[in-house]
């Protein structure tokens, strides 16, 4: 195994990755962790600030220290946004099961993002998170509206409420980073790609609040939401895609796990949600043969891919291979067994970079 | 006059349909006129404007008769709605479908006076 340092001059490794590696203590990483405390002792305040504000704001990392700071609000069974404030930062629980899951959820997405990967809140900023629960009436959705998280409380037949699901809160917030970061297109493949980044962190989030390994996860998104009435585990299976549920009502799980399966509709922005499946499954092969905690590994490494600018808007499934892949030589060296893992799992699944 | 409504899309990305009879004077009067004003020009999808941020929410297709639409969720008003709400209701009245039948009620539902099946 052979890990070396990206070959690119110090200004452009973020401030954020020299501290870390600045920190690292493994002697694996020692010529790493010396060079990155050199480079940071050359990074004067005012050079690191003249290249923030030029880079674009929507790919910036965070150099700035985050703060978390939640607004939970209550729209009261009506499609009205915001709703009631109910719950702020710190403020004390709610009693209310839907508010003060998603006060947690966003505690635990945040940090995530805030202690493994740097970025201050979603926009890399410090930005607000704010949450509505109970909109609308007997309502069986989640979703992003560009500002804030929305759950429904399920109409009790076959969803219930749908904060019961960290990974559907994670899954929300991380629409959020992605429309500050690579802004992907809800569209085709660029639309899956952006649908599977919110199931990777969503899951993500997850494992790393429950202190999960690879090993010991259930790769499910949204386990927990049906009701007792409906024949499935979950939305989704990042494990082994269209196999979450297999219903009278709701029909077969339709995600493919491959590209010999993709789906070509119409429907669903183009299948947004069901050929996710396909790099889902890519990121659980890569993240399940490396092993330990994916969000170490393959989860730094899809981060990586998102922040280093080579993923255009309407990125299809073999050029967010190759932005992964060349994460993975970056971080941890291009002959590393993280970069073949990640060449091995987009093989796997039939995207060929 | 048959009316069949499609929604897909929604954080669990799951294709529900549910249908329901009108008859063909509350079809011309209500529905074909809402659709065909839908479709009309300024109100598709491809004139939308500034991409819409939003994720993981709703779409429906609605079919009245030949006459078919696409409206986002947040494009939803209140007619709509109501149709959806009697579509739905017409769904749960029935007795659940049995094992094979994916996509859901589909079969036609006794919600005023069928005059004519298209």
């Amino acid at each position: 195994m052979s890990h070396t340092l990206p070959r690119t001059p110090c200004s452009i490794v973020p401030p954020h990755l020299l501290m870390r590696l600045a920190a690292r203590q493994d002697a694996r990483f020692a010529v790493a962790a010396d060079a990155a405390r050199r480079a940071l002792r050359e990074l004067d305040p005012l050079r690191q600030a003249r290249e923030e504000s030029l880079r674009a704001p929507v790919r910036r990392p965070s150099a700035v220290v985050g703060t978390l700071t939640r607004r939970i609000h209550d729209a009261g069974g009506r499609e009205v946004l915001p709703g009631a404030l109910v719950r702020g930062e710190g403020g004390a629980a709610t009693g209310d099961p839907s508010a003060d899951e998603a006060y947690d959820g966003l505690g635990s997405t945040y940090r995530l993002f805030s202690e493994e990967y740097g970025r201050s809140s979603i926009d890399g900023a410090g930005m607000d998170l704010a949450a509505t629960v109970h909109y609308g009436t007997a309502y069986d959705n989640a979703f992003w509206d560009g500002e804030r998280m929305v759950f429904g409380d399920g109409d009790g037949e076959i969803f219930g409420r749908f904060t019961a699901s960290l990974t559907v809160i994670g899954h929300e917030l991380t629409h959020g980073v992605t429309q500050y970061s690579t802004n992907l297109e809800y569209q085709g493949q660029s639309g899956a790609l952006n649908e599977s980044l919110s199931d990777v962190f969503g899951v993500l989030v997850e494992q790393r609040a429950l202190g999960q390994d690879a090993a010991a996860a259930s790769w499910l998104v949204g386990a927990g939401l049906f009701t007792a009435a409906v024949q499935g585990v979950a939305l989704r299976s990042l494990a082994a895609p269209g196999t979450a549920y297999d219903d009278d009502v709701l029909g077969r799980d339709p995600q493919p796990a491959t590209m010999a399966d993709y789906v070509e509709t119409a429907s669903d922005n183009g299948g947004v949600h069901i050929n996710s499946g396909i790099p889902n499954h890519a990121f659980y092969l890569a993240a399940t043969a490396l092993g330990g905690r994916a969000w170490e590994g393959a989860g730094r490494i899809w981060y990586d891919a998102v922040l280093g600018g080579s993923i255009p808007t309407d990125c299809d499934f073999p050029t967010f291979a190759a932005a992964t892949t060349a994460a993975a030589g970056a971080r941890f060296g291009a002959t590393g067994r993280e970069a073949g893992a990640v060449a091995d799992a987009w093989s796997a699944v039939g995207v060929l970079p | 006059m048959r009316i069949e409504i499609t929604r897909s899309g929604g954080v669990g990305g799951m294709t529900r349909t549910w249908s329901l009879e009108v008859s063909r004077a509350e079809a011309e009067e209500r529905w074909l006129p809402l659709a065909e004003a839908e479709a009309g020009p300024g109100k598709g999808m491809q004139d939308a404007g500034p991409p819409d941020p939003a994720r993981d929410r709703f779409t429906y297709r609605i079919t009245v008769g030949y006459t078919e639409v696409s409206v986002p969720e947040s494009r939803l008003g209140e007619p709509w709605r109501e149709l959806i709400e009697r579509a739905r209701e017409a769904g749960r009245a029935r007795p659940a479908p049995g094992p094979g039948e994916g996509s859901g009620p589909t079969t036609a539902a006794g919600d005023g006076t069928p005059e004519e099946l298209l």
